[in-house]
């Protein structure tokens, strides 16, 4: 037992603050144990108050760089959903392949270059790339193919440009999706090798358990395992789908003096979103292989592990990578058709929700007459998240109070990068000293 | 499948257009599009917030440039061309998240993976302002002919 601990991870940028970890135990009692969210004032709202419909999309896919086409997706259901606009069968499956590159991109950024350093205990990525080399190339091969997926479909790697009210700007061929079809079955064994090498080392994963909520997307018809259509469902509420637009009466956001973030809650004091969250609600409609990974690391539904959530994620690899398969011959068979998005303005009000690969997204928008915004409102996943982390933090540091100061740090810096964060998402300048 | 664009000379234009003087990267690469007719053998890049990303966009071209808000301890508006090698990062990450970038970082892993270009040139131009904000400050949008026959003059 550690009589004393003093721990306080604090990271301050010039713009928005990151997520602080402070730890204070004398003579074995835990005085202060928090995860702290400085968060700037949000500017959302005045950031798309006044635009046209049009442009919402393009503005808010500037919000996160690792998100874009996510926040792009939300913010464009929410505009279809206010002017009634209609999507086409074909525009929505193109949507969804989409969705799923950013899915890719994020999820092996964060097992690759975020989590992976944790399991093979390296600093960061930087030196895995000398001490695991041929792993840290297959997971740079996997990430850059998820790049030029998302390039293909969404017109940029980041910050998508095709999707409009209605539908999109293009279609992609019919060879340029044949030869994604092909680039994908190609990435199968690749997705194997990097699930290889993470199991290799999953006995470094902490085995610590906290029951939780865990609240995600769910559809039912066709039953599917959703990122992108559906209603708002949760392990706590006995199968019952909650419709997008009454989103508020699920995000219950609420103020706490440790952070500025809000936190937020449900049916208890917090819940998890996620993909531990979309995998413990939805896993038995997972695809063949996601399924077959899921065995492979002893990941069930029921889960209440927040360190599996990087394992969730990777399951979550196979499952786009197979489902996108599926959706391309789907598009092929039915024979490619050039259609136009078309709208026109109209006072009204419409929520949009999709998973972000870090949990479920909000969006709420609100026109007049002339298709002009005159209120916003959104709720990012990370902060669904916080109350819940705090809560983990105070079960698991009485279980590892007899570890030394660093692995306890560790521990709990393990599981914050665990639940993948967006945080000091737009603080990207460079912040430099000459030396030469 | 590959990448649509893939010329041996790469400007990359970085930044987020939320917050003022921190998207100047992705207003130069703009103003640069348009000139796109004048320099066929260069890909111009808006790469906005992309962070990890860049290591693709970079890969195994000749020469990358790239241009981003920079602090400098400068007068704001000042802009400097350096190297890597000429700077140190001292920004710092609390590696909780990917959301949070470090271009010097993403440099140093494409030259461990073999895969950076022989020449990588920044242009970092000194902010005035960081505040939510669409528009460039008076400072920086007065300059920006300026910065953008720097880097023309860079890329000769």
């Amino acid at each position: 037992m550690n009589n004393n601990i003093d721990i306080n991870v604090h990271h301050i940028t010039r713009v928005e603050g990151h997520g602080n970890i402070v730890v204070n135990v004398t003579e074995g009692r835990i005085e202060k144990l928090q995860w702290q969210v400085p968060e700037a004032p949000r500017f959302f709202e005045a950031m798309v108050r006044g635009h046209n419909y049009q442009d919402i999309q393009l503005i808010v896919s500037r919000i996160c760089g690792i998100c874009s086409i996510t926040h792009s997706l939300a913010a464009i259901k929410a505009v279809e959903s206010a002017l009634g606009l209609k999507v086409s069968e074909q525009a929505d499956k193109i949507r969804i392949l989409m969705h799923y590159s950013e899915q890719l991109q994020s999820q092996t950024l964060h097992v690759g270059y975020l989590a992976a350093p944790d399991f093979f205990d390296a600093p960061s990525v930087v030196p895995l790339v000398a001490r695991a080399a041929d792993i840290v190339k297959t997971i740079v091969k996997v990430h850059r193919i998820a790049n030029a997926w998302s390039d293909l479909i969404a017109g940029r790697t980041t910050h998508p440009v095709t999707i409009v009210p209605g539908g999109l700007t293009r279609v992609p061929t019919e060879k340029q999706l044949r030869q994604l079809q092909q680039t994908l079955k190609d990435t199968i064994p690749d997705l194997k090798k990097i699930a290889e090498a993470v199991l290799s080392v999953a006995g470094n994963i902490p085995k610590f358990e906290r029951p939780t909520e865990y609240v995600s997307l769910k559809q039912t018809s066709p039953p599917t395992y959703t990122f992108y259509h559906g209603g708002i469902t949760s392990t706590d509420s006995k199968g019952a789908v909650v419709p997008i637009e009454k989103w508020h009466d699920v995000a219950n956001e609420y103020i706490v003096e440790q952070s500025t973030a809000k936190w937020a809650k449900w049916h208890r004091d917090t819940y998890a979103v996620g993909a531990l969250a979309r995998f413990n609600n939805n896993a038995e409609l997972l695809g063949p292989m996601a399924k077959d990974a899921a065995k492979t690391f002893g990941l069930q539904k029921g889960c209440c592990n927040p360190y599996m959530n990087t394992i969730a994620q990777l399951v979550e690899c196979f499952h786009v990578v197979e489902t996108s398969i599926a959706i391309i011959d789907q598009l092929l068979t039915k024979g490619l058709k050039d259609e136009k998005a078309t709208s026109a303005p109209r006072a009204g009000k419409g929520a949009g929700c999709v998973e972000a690969p870090r949990g479920i997204l909000f969006h709420e928008y609100e026109f007049d007459k002339k298709g002009n915004c005159v209120a916003a409102d959104m709720c990012i996943p990370t902060n669904q998240n916080h109350a819940n982390i705090q809560k983990d933090f105070e079960k698991l540091l009485p279980e590892i109070l007899g570890q030394g100061q660093n692995d306890i740090r560790l521990k709990l810096e393990m599981l914050v990068r665990a639940y993948d964060p967006c945080i000091s998402c737009s603080a990207h300048f460079l912040d430099v000293k000459f030396v030469r | 499948m590959e990448q649509t664009r893939k010329r041996n000379v790469v400007v990359i234009g970085l930044g987020n257009v939320l917050l003022s003087d921190e998207g100047i990267g992705v207003h130069i690469i703009g103003r640069l599009l348009s000139q796109q007719k004048k320099h066929p053998l260069v890909d111009f890049l808006d790469a906005g917030t992309a962070g990890f990303s860049l290591l693709h966009l970079i890969a195994n071209r000749k020469k990358a440039i790239i241009i981003d808000c920079a602090k400098m301890g400068v007068r704001p508006g000042t802009i400097r061309r350096f190297t890597a090698d000429d700077v140190q990062s001292v920004k710092r990450l609390s590696h909780y998240s990917m959301h949070e970038a470090d271009v010097l970082r993403v440099i140093s892993v494409s030259r461990q993976l073999g895969e950076c270009p022989d020449e990588v040139v920044f242009f970092g131009v000194e902010p005035e302002s960081l505040e939510a904000g669409q528009n460039l400050t008076k400072t920086l949008s007065d300059k920006i002919d300026s910065y953008i026959a720097d880097i023309c003059k860079e890329l000769g």
